[in-house]
């Protein structure tokens, strides 16, 4: 009788060990993950569609405030804003926009105790793609 | 006190005939919140009662109360562990409604997913056995080896843990030559570390000791309380629903059922092993067989309404036959979706296996039978209790199997 797991532990002494200690060191993700997305509002053109397709009701659609120029593809001046932390990222959202406005990225790290949205990343898009619409 | 004299009882003294150990919702042998009462005699178990509800949440009627496609990633949210069974059922029935079939390669790859995650799905159960068991070095080396298959399927989906992977007509992202390559890689890292543990549940003493001979079930037992998945075929009882209907692709692929006879919990954790390394086998048969074509529908052009009709399918997810019931009655939502998950049969119904083993078996028995409350809990909460006051002597308990 040997015990079976004896050379698994010895092996295990002498090698790296295994868990990765978030936040100090980043846990390996694919890029194509599904991770935080937002709406690029040069491309949107509010149809809301996004928002009437999200099964975890993440979505609604805000005004364009005041100070941003909205595209002309965009007669309503709307945009959606994601709440993230309602968000199931299943990308629902990304597949059904019929002007495929959603970035993606497979950014994960996001526990706040905020609430936190995607109008401010969405509203970057603004700025710059505004000015060369 | 003189002969005659009356003294009126105050107090009555009650000796319990039976020990009431609660085991559950929350408690440290459980990973699961159910509650198992147990009624022993000195160590022996005599009685369980299994009570439910602790988790319960609606998703039925949630289903319809959301449009036929918003349902695909919420059946997909009953339980984390089989997510791709769930949605792959519930597709599958919208895909006869529709009558739309998918594309060779979707189905190859819907089967890839499931495989994988039974695949891991039966690590974490083997897993769990050996904590369960004090055993907590063997519980870390299966969790650290299922982190690769967890990051396989990260790899094919794009999530590790709720895939989010089919749509009706096909599937949600494509499987590129670079993937298929490091996915073989993830495989050929796996296999050998699950023959390995095969081997350790076999040989290691300790494990026979706690797991052999233990909630034998006869296949009498499994038939006349309806038990499923690989509970049963541990029992030798031979049902799987991948050879009775070989929905998908399972009768191209090299798929064998695995009966065992033991009967007991060690059959059933060897069973598992024995499942997952034919998991393995059809993962990789399909990364090197999978058909060309188009795999991706687009999902703006699915059509919105669906014509009236009900469906019925069922797949095999990692604990048994899982099957859903859909109706339409037209419209962009369905009229009904009832779910029976496999769980729910064997944990309501398996009261009974507890029976003349010791507490200290109660969690390893459970678990034995892989327990998955979410899974079980959006149906009717089935309370076992009974306010009977018979008088029986405890053996006849037993042989009664109350
Ligand atoms: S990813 Fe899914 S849950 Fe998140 S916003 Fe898009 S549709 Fe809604
Ligand atoms: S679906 Fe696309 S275009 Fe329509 S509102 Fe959403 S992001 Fe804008």
């Amino acid at each position: 009788m040997k015990p079976a797991l004896l050379k698994e532990v010895i092996k295990s002494i002498f090698s790296k060990p295994a868990t990765i200690q978030y936040p100090k060191e980043l846990t390996p993700v694919e890029l194509d993950a599904r991770g935080r997305h937002y709406p690029d509002l040069s491309k949107c053109i509010g149809c809301s569609l996004c928002m009437i397709e999200c099964p975890a009701n993440a979505i609604i659609m805000k005004k364009i405030p005041e100070g941003y120029e909205a595209p002309k593809r965009n007669p309503k001046k709307i945009y959606p804003s994601i709440n993230y932390l309602k968000c199931v990222y299943c990308y629902r959202c990304v597949t059904v926009c019929p002007t495929n406005a959603y970035v993606t990225t497979s950014e994960y790290r996001l526990g706040t105790p905020e609430p936190i949205f995607s109008d401010d990343l969405s509203l970057k898009t603004l700025v710059s793609g505004g000015k060369s619409d | 006190m003189a002969d005659g004299d009356t003294v009126e009882a105050t107090k009555a003294l009650e000796i319990p005939m039976l020990l009431e150990v609660p085991v559950g919702p929350q408690h440290p042998a459980l990973h699961e919140p159910i509650l198992l009462k147990v009624y022993a005699s000195g160590e022996e178990v005599v009685r369980v009662e299994i009570n439910t509800g602790y988790n319960h949440r609606g998703i039925e009627k949630l289903a319809e109360k959301n449009t036929f496609y918003k349902d695909i990633f919420i059946v997909g949210r009953v339980c984390g562990i089989c997510n791709t069974v769930h949605a792959n059922c519930y597709v599958r029935a919208l895909e006869h409604l529709l009558g739309k079939e998918p594309p060779a390669r979707a189905k190859y790859l819907r089967v890839l997913a499931m495989e994988l995650e039974r695949l891991h799905s039966h690590m974490l159960i083997e897993a769990v056995m050996a904590e369960i068991l004090g055993f907590d070095t063997l519980f870390m080396h299966i969790m650290k080896d299922r982190e690769l298959i967890m990051k396989a399927k990260e790899i094919l989906t794009g999530a590790r843990v709720l895939a989010d992977y089919q749509m009706v007509g096909g599937v949600r992202r494509d499987l590129s030559s670079e993937k298929i390559e490091r996915l073989n890689k993830i495989l050929d890292l796996v296999e050998p570390r699950l023959k390995y543990y095969m081997k350790l549940f076999e040989e290691d003493v300790t494990i026979r000791k706690r797991l052999e001979g233990v909630g034998s079930l006869t296949p009498y037992d499994i038939t006349s309380h309806g038990l499923l998945g690989p509970i049963a075929r541990a029992s030798g009882v031979s049902t799987d629903v991948r050879l009775h209907d070989m929905y998908e692709v399972y009768s191209e692929v090299p798929y064998r059922i695995v009966v065992m006879d033991g009967k007991d919990t060690l059959a059933r954790m060897m069973l598992r092993w024995e499942e997952a390394i034919v998991s393995l086998e059809i993962s990789r048969y399909i990364l090197k067989n999978l058909p060309e074509g188009n795999a991706v529908p687009d999902e703006k052009r699915l059509p919105r309404v669906f014509p009236e009709g009900e469906v019925y399918t069922a797949v095999e997810a990692p604990r048994g036959e899982l099957t859903y019931y859909v109706m339409s009655k037209g419209g962009t939502m369905p009229y009904r979706v009832k779910i029976r998950t496999p769980s729910f049969n064997n944990i309501i119904n398996s009261g009974f296996s507890y029976i003349g083993h010791t507490i200290a078996d109660v969690p390893v028995i459970l678990v034995s039978y892989d327990p998955c409350i979410s899974c079980m809990e959006r149906i009717t909460v089935v309370d076992f209790r009974r306010k009977e006051r018979k008088k029986l002597l405890l053996k006849d308990v037993v042989r009664g199997r109350v």
